[in-house]
């Protein structure tokens, strides 16, 4: 019963990402969709949901949006002028691999913080030591060498919003 | 009218994309060390590539002569951005990892490296 609520509960985002994809609502794509849907979701779906409630929250759907939103403009654009400015004087990069601890507990939302801290440049995740819950990050202008103080700095914004969407 | 923001929102992404890729390379030149350049090469991977895609999607909703092409493009760059959002760390942590775990590439200058220290590469810097 479980297993075919999983099953069942990944077809429709595989479709929706099909349909999105093609750009094109016709009857042929839609069938197409659904049958490439129900195999991918047979294959996948024990290995890809565990808890398939989750998946139709909006409110974690509404925070993923805002956290999207947020980090497409402000987070981002921060880092990047950051960076910029260090292309030109690279003699201010202070480079150090800090250690950040984190307290999530799921696959997806380490995932989540740790592609947040490494597509904003100037952070990049060199290791993740998942026994003690620590991210190993190569920093480009560290200036805070402490584990609570770099976490400030560089994760915890992730952190809140990946236990809001995932937690 | 708001086809016509979307054709200047995706120019501007599409033509900053294109800027910020070339200072990209050149700092890819510039940094001496190769954690440094992962650094460039994550700033060309997300204003110099996802931006300018999502652009592009743009760009195509608002080209009204292209009919119903406008809607293949439009998806196909939309699910090509966020799919390079998504992936485009992985292929990062993977490099990383492997650089310092087969201390091919030392992080030269650097002002603490923990992770040598924990693994006990290095006593204390």
């Amino acid at each position: 019963m479980r297993k075919l609520a999983i099953f069942l509960a990944l077809i429709p985002p595989l479709v929706a990402l099909y349909l999105l994809y093609t750009g094109s609502l016709s009857l042929f794509e839609l069938a197409l969709a659904i049958i490439i849907a129900t195999v991918i979701s047979y294959l996948f779906s024990s290995a890809l949901i565990s808890r398939p409630g989750r998946l139709y929250n909006p409110i974690r759907w509404a925070w993923a949006l805002i956290f999207a939103i947020l980090y497409l403009t402000v987070v981002e654009a921060k880092a990047h002028l950051s960076v910029l400015k260090l292309i030109f004087v690279p003699s201010r990069a202070r480079p150090a691999i800090v250690r950040i601890p984190y307290s999530v507990e799921s696959d997806y939302a380490i995932t989540l913080i740790a592609n947040s801290i490494t597509n904003t440049p100037g952070t990049v995740v060199v290791d993740v030591d998942e026994e003690r819950k620590y991210f190993y990050v190569h920093w480009i202008r560290a200036t805070d060498l402490t584990e609570e103080g770099a976490k400030r700095e560089v994760s915890e914004l992730f952190e809140r919003y990946a236990r809001r969407i995932f937690e | 009218m708001l086809g016509a923001l979307a054709y200047y929102l995706g120019m501007i992404l599409l033509i900053g994309g294109g800027i910020v890729d070339v200072l990209a390379a050149i700092g890819m030149n510039r940094f001496r060390n190769f954690y440094l350049r992962l650094h460039a090469a994550t700033v060309g991977a997300i204003w110099g590539a996802v931006y300018p895609l999502f652009g592009l999607g743009l760009i195509s909703l608002s080209l009204s002569a292209l009919g119903s092409v406008r809607f293949y493009i439009a998806g196909i760059a939309f699910t090509t951005a966020i799919f390079l959002l998504l992936t485009a760390p992985v292929g990062s942590h993977a490099i990383a990892q492997g650089a310092h775990r087969s201390r091919e590439a030392v992080p030269e200058p650097i002002v603490v490296d923990r992770l040598a220290e924990d693994e006990g590469v290095i006593g204390g810097a």
